[in-house]
């Protein structure tokens, strides 16, 4: 039997609170949604005090057990000194307020990889072990990294990369990635993932982008490559101790109302170097396409709790389409309310995008044929 | 399902909900403007309600007006007020007439409804039926919450005397959820649009009248939803019905206007109240609840009528991990 994966609805049980350190990035990646990146947006340590001050002082309305600080950029690693002072400051107020957070906290960082091994970066590792969740995003083989995670001068960056997953690998049990796969990548799929678990990532998630960016025949590809490396991943036995998140048993059923809710608004928040406070960092405006960034409230005035009802209450039944509801594999289809959000006709969260259905069917016909071949095949 | 069509005669008629109107300067729809949304209610088989101005209308239109089925809405200061259907009051009058048979809008802020309470609960004798429409709604606060309970206490103590006394007056904020076994919100943009002097259609006048550069954060107030000359064309339909407001269609406070408009001003989406208009809503519910309890102490009333369920929140969105 495969490891059975959660549906990802279900394993958000904690608040994520993420902090935007920078807009900068070392590389200018193919597919990044980053669409405003820049150097000048760093936060300041003071913003992220006040950041911190403001959301441990309504502790009445964050009542998850748990909470994960959460550094995202750009490129988060850059500012590794900002994040090393801004959870020390979140250690310190923690204990002064006797929170309940203290002692549930966890640290979350993804990067690019490309400073992984540096000496200030290693400090900080060995100083957080423990409570340290980091993430090291890589596309897969060198032609798939290199053709979109690149640098400005158009040279690739997995040589680069490589060094620091290698150590990340050993320093870290479960390692766990995501592979973002755009049109362009999808004859690289099958390479990509196999490379991935070659290099020891035990937790492996292929994201398909949720903007539309697909073109005719993709699905096809994507099926084939999806197929051959579930051949990859019995055959070797992986899918005894690996879990595959692009195979979850329980995607592909009807539309089921169980399903529905987004974390967004129940289970995130994310603040920027101006200060403001959004759900998700795509929701700000570096990552918006054609609409304004979309706030909930910044450190001065506070959360505007009708602000943040809507996503709170986005449900999959108001903002699908009848195709959606009607559709018999419809469970795990990746919906962004941010997405759709910028791809709506009336700024609202409650259009979904369904940029994605046709590649999300094909990621169902190889999920089946996964399970099928590793449940009730005779060979 | 669209069965109305209100017409805004004109800038100035007068606002008949929450929506303020701070058009000064007359611009009256043009009389072929009027001829063909007229038209256009017919082939869409819609009833047509005319919001009338304060001053006088040339002859030619009123001969139109007259020409088809309608409802008229008056300002208290219009001409028109004594043939129009529902009279809207701007701020409270204590001396203002009322006809004994009347519909009145009376639009007023929180400070005035709750500082003026006893006199306004005598017009409940003095007409038919009065809609009170609070023009602050989202400004309430948790003290007003407690303050507009009292309110209500006053208004059903009064409603409760005049039907024991074989009176039966209609009051929106109490007496529609003790006869209602389901939704019954303004709908516009569902079953209501709204024709102005441009030309042009909004979802209710409040999309119109919002002044040009007014914006909340994600855009432009004032906004169009097609045209006489273009068709009517609402975006994204399907999110101002009730089907698709997830917190609306799983209440039972089926008074509530469920407000548009409000609901883009405070949380950018039609189809999300604000906590304040719902907690209002259901305080509304359940002072309805209490009165119709209290009436029953009486006699039958009602019969066919179920009781009003008790429940323990005064927002839907506090319980929503529960439906
Ligand atoms: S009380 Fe709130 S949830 Fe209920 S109908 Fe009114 S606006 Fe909607
Ligand atoms: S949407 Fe309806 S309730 Fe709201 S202001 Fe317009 S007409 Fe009134």
């Amino acid at each position: 039997m495969g490891i059975p994966t959660t549906h990802y609805h279900f394993v958000m049980k904690t608040r994520t609170i993420t902090f935007i350190v920078t807009k900068d990035c070392q590389l200018l990646c193919k597919y990044c949604y980053l669409v405003g990146k820049n150097s000048n947006e760093r936060m300041s340590l003071s913003i992220a005090k006040q950041a911190v001050d403001r959301i441990l002082s309504i502790e009445d309305k964050f009542l998850e057990e748990k909470v994960v600080w959460d550094f995202i950029g750009g490129e988060p690693l850059l500012e590794i000194e900002l994040i090393e002072k801004i959870i020390g400051y979140i250690e310190y107020k923690l204990q002064e307020l006797k929170h309940h957070w203290l002692n549930n906290s966890s640290i979350r960082i993804t990067t690019n990889g490309l400073l992984y091994c540096s000496e200030k970066v290693q400090r900080f590792i060995s100083k957080y072990h423990d409570i340290l969740d980091i993430s090291i995003s890589i596309d897969g083989n060198k032609t798939k990294q290199d053709l979109n995670r690149i640098f400005p001068n158009g040279k690739g960056s997995y040589d680069l990369v490589l060094k620091g997953v290698r150590k990340w690998v050993m320093q870290f049990e479960n390692v766990a990635t995501k592979m973002v796969i755009s049109s362009e990548d999808l004859p690289y799929v099958y390479e990509s993932g196999v490379h991935l678990l070659e290099l020891g990532v035990s937790r492996l998630d292929m994201n398909l982008v949720v903007e539309d960016v697909w073109r005719d025949g993709d699905d096809k590809i994507l099926e084939e490559q999806l197929v051959r490396f579930a051949d990859y991943v019995i055959e070797h036995n992986l899918h005894q101790d690996r879990k595959l998140f692009i195979f979850e048993e329980c995607i592909g059923k009807p539309f089921n109302p169980s399903f529905e809710s987004s974390p967004c608004g129940s289970m995130m928040l994310s603040v920027d170097s101006s200060g403001s406070f959004y759900t998700c960092l795509r929701f700000a405006g570096y990552s918006l396409r054609s609409k304004k960034p979309r706030f909930i409230g910044n450190i001065k005035d506070g959360i505007n709790y009708n602000l943040l009802r809507p996503y709170c209450i986005l449900d999959e039944l108001s903002q699908s389409p009848y195709k959606c509801l009607k559709c018999d594999v419809a469970t795990g289809c990746r919906w962004c309310p941010a997405e759709n959000y910028d791809s709506s006709l009336t700024s609202t969260v409650f259009e979904r995008s369904t940029a994605i259905c046709k590649m999300h069917k094909a990621r169902v016909r190889a999920k089946n044929y996964y399970w099928y071949k590793l449940n009730r095949n005779r060979n | 399902m669209l069965q109305y069509l209100i017409i805004q005669l004109d800038d100035t008629s007068t606002s008949y909900c929450h929506y303020y109107n701070g058009k000064r300067n007359r611009n009256l729809i043009s009389i072929d403007t009027l001829k063909s949304g007229i038209m256009f209610g017919m082939k869409e088989n819609l009833m047509i309600q005319y919001i009338l101005p304060d001053y006088e209308l040339p002859d030619e239109y009123y001969e139109v007006l007259e020409s088809i089925d309608h409802s008229k809405i008056a300002s208290s200061g219009s001409p028109y007020a004594s043939v129009a259907d529902v009279v809207v009051l701007n701020g409270w009058n204590k001396d203002y007439a009322f006809d004994i048979e009347g519909v009145y809008v009376l639009r007023v802020d929180k400070r005035t409804l709750f500082e003026k309470t006893s006199e306004i609960l005598k017009v409940l004798k003095e007409c038919a039926r009065l809609n009170i429409v609070i023009t602050d709604v989202e400004k309430f606060s948790d003290a007003d919450f407690e303050t507009y309970k009292s309110v209500l206490d006053s208004f059903s103590k009064e409603l409760e005397a005049l039907y024991v006394a074989g009176k039966t007056p209609q009051l929106n904020l109490l007496t529609d959820r003790m006869m209602l076994d389901g939704m019954n919100n303004c709908n516009a943009g569902s079953d209501s649009i709204t024709l102005a002097p441009d030309g042009r259609f909004y979802v209710c006048p409040a999309f119109y009248l919002a002044p040009d550069d007014e914006d909340y954060g994600l855009g432009k107030s004032k906004v169009s939803v097609g045209s006489l000359a273009s068709g009517l064309d609402i975006k994204n339909p399907q999110l101002y019905r009730l089907s698709h407001a997830p917190l609306c269609r799983n209440c039972d406070a089926y008074q509530c206007k469920r407000c548009v408009w409000l609901n883009r001003k405070t949380t950018y989406e039609v189809n999300t109240p604000s906590h304040e208009q719902c907690v209002v809503a259901h305080l509304e519910r359940n002072a309805s609840r209490a009165l119709l309890m209290d009436i029953r102490k009486h006699g039958t009333f009602l019969p066919e009528k179920e009781d009003i369920k008790e429940i323990s929140y005064l927002d839907p969105f506090d319980v929503r991990k529960e439906w």
